[in-house]
């Protein structure tokens, strides 16, 4: 009745792939709503976590955030939140929904990153004359780059997969193949919408693997960089 | 001490069972389903508080979800009535089925239930898809009925993924009223953006509250594009004929306006179902 090649005609059917509600156009309205989210959260939680994490102060701030981010259910908070604003701003009800589970891996990260440094690093750094803006600068966010990135990673896996209830309140996404295929029991279309979200789910997972690997430093590779450049 | 304790225990558990049993033979309970849809529920509790003035017991199973999980329990016996809509019970058992209009759906449905399912007397009260616009959009344009929409271009269809695809969807429009529409999937919140100009024209359903209490205008269907779908009692075998006239006078006694009240009053006043049920067959007189 459902096999592997009824997922493969799905994909073969050029009319799967064109028009408002084509692959095409629900990817980019999909990649769209997550990178949206993922930077409005990234412009709450990542001075909050340098900063936390900096100071040395305020870890309360950083658990308590990330705590009640993730006691919120998201899709009642997506209701709740088109209720408010009204449903011509869906789009930012969505953003901030999504928003507000992208907040506690980027704050994990950042604060996590910069707090590992070892004082002695901080100690040299100031001894040579660096200004605060200068230390976080130079050295912290270098040597942090890649925790950060590894919350980056985390919040766009978490986002990705959850634009899914964007059709929900009348937006697009490739959560539209699913709740679509779901009360036409078009069970191709489902797996199908599933398979592509999956990909992009890895694939984006892997890019920014690639990029916390890249950013991975040492010391003793940052010093021999910072002298270079002098 | 220890042997009493045991002693009594066995004793008690015996005497539970052969009550149990007792009660079992006396009258089987007539189990009674419902969808995970308030207004469905409503409807079944109504049959259940007939059934149990006209002194029957009755097992409330309400909640039941999607028919792809209560049909299967009505088949296997696990529920015995169940308040359905013809032409949506009609697509389930059969896909390919094209009739429209209420009594033609209704006889397709009875051809179509399986064995051991019958549909009891078909209530004039309805609750299927329909066409609605906003009263302001409606005397702008002068419209009536969904053939009205032909005289006007970029009307914008708000409705679930799903209508896009079904043969009462822009296809449908198309083909049956020659009306072009743009479809834009609302999802959930169909209802808040008709209301808020984003579509022009919104799938709703035809005993949703909001349609008096917004006062918006439903289109008239002259050509039948709508599966018409009337609220009909589902029996099993093991509901008795008594029964099955009792749930049928109830049926047949119950208006489209009247559901819509009901429903009205769920939404409204937040009462339950229940007290809702008790007091419409009051004010009906079909129980005392």
């Amino acid at each position: 009745m459902f096999s592997a090649s009824n997922i493969f005609d799905w994909f073969a059917d050029p009319e799967n792939w064109m028009g408002r509600y084509g692959l095409w156009n629900l990817i980019s309205e999909h990649l769209v709503l997550s990178l949206g989210s993922i930077i409005l959260a990234a412009g709450f939680a990542l001075p909050i976590g340098i900063l936390v994490g900096h100071l040395g102060k305020g870890q309360a701030l950083v658990v308590g955030l990330s705590s009640v981010s993730r006691a919120i259910p998201t899709m009642g908070l997506l209701f709740a939140l088109v209720m408010l604003l009204g449903i011509n701003y869906r789009e930012l009800a969505v953003t901030i929904a999504l928003a507000a589970i992208a907040i506690p891996p980027i704050l994990a990260g950042a604060y996590a990153g910069i707090s590992a440094i070892e004082p002695a690093t901080r100690i040299s750094a100031r001894a040579q004359g660096m200004k605060r803006a200068q230390l976080i600068w130079h050295v912290e966010l270098p040597l942090a780059a890649s925790s950060i990135i590894g919350g980056f990673r985390i919040a766009f896996i978490q986002v990705v997969s959850t634009v899914v209830l964007a059709p929900l309140v009348g937006l697009g996404g490739l959560g539209f193949g699913i709740i679509q295929g779901l009360a036409l029991r078009d069970f191709a279309q489902v797996t199908a919408s599933a398979l592509v979200i999956v990909l992009l789910t890895i694939s984006g997972d892997q890019l920014i693997g690639l990029a916390q690997n890249k950013t991975r430093v040492s010391i003793k590779q940052l010093t021999k960089r910072q002298v270079a450049k002098s | 001490m220890k042997k009493t304790s045991k002693l009594l225990i066995a004793g008690a558990a015996v005497a539970a069972l052969t009550l149990s049993g007792c009660a079992q033979a006396e009258s089987d309970p007539i189990v009674i389903g419902s969808q995970a849809y308030y207004s469905n529920e409503i409807i079944a509790e109504v049959y259940a508080q007939v059934l149990e003035d006209a002194g029957y017991t009755v097992d409330r199973q309400f909640s039941l979800g999607q028919r792809d999980v209560y049909v299967p329990a009505l088949l296997a016996g696990e529920v015995d009535l169940f308040p359905e809509y013809t032409g949506n019970l009609l697509q389930y058992f059969d896909p390919s089925a094209s009739q429209t209009a209420a009594d033609e759906v209704y006889s397709a449905l009875e051809a179509a239930l399986p064995a051991g399912l019958t549909a009891l007397a078909m209530s004039p009260a309805s609750d299927q898809d329909s066409y609605n616009v906003t009263a302001e959009f409606a005397s702008a344009n002068n419209l009536v009925s969904i053939a009205d929409l032909a005289k006007i271009s970029g009307v914008k269809l708000g409705g679930a993924p799903e209508l896009a695809e079904r043969p009462y969807g822009p296809n449908g429009l198309k083909s049956t009223y020659g009306v072009t529409v743009e479809f834009e999937a609302t999802g959930d919140t169909t209802v808040e953006a008709l209301v808020a100009g984003l579509v022009n024209m919104a799938n709703v359903y035809s005993a949703d509250p909001r349609i008096q209490q917004l006062g918006l205008v439903t289109l008239a269907d002259p050509a039948g594009l709508f599966l018409a779908s009337n609220v009909v009692p589902i029996a099993s075998d093991s509901v008795d004929q008594r029964a099955r006239d009792l749930i049928s006078a109830v049926s047949k006694a119950m208006s489209a306006e009247e559901l819509v009240a009901l429903n009205v009053r769920s939404v409204d006043e937040q009462l339950s179902a229940a007290q809702i049920a008790r007091e419409w067959l009051l004010s009906k007189g079909l129980i005392s």
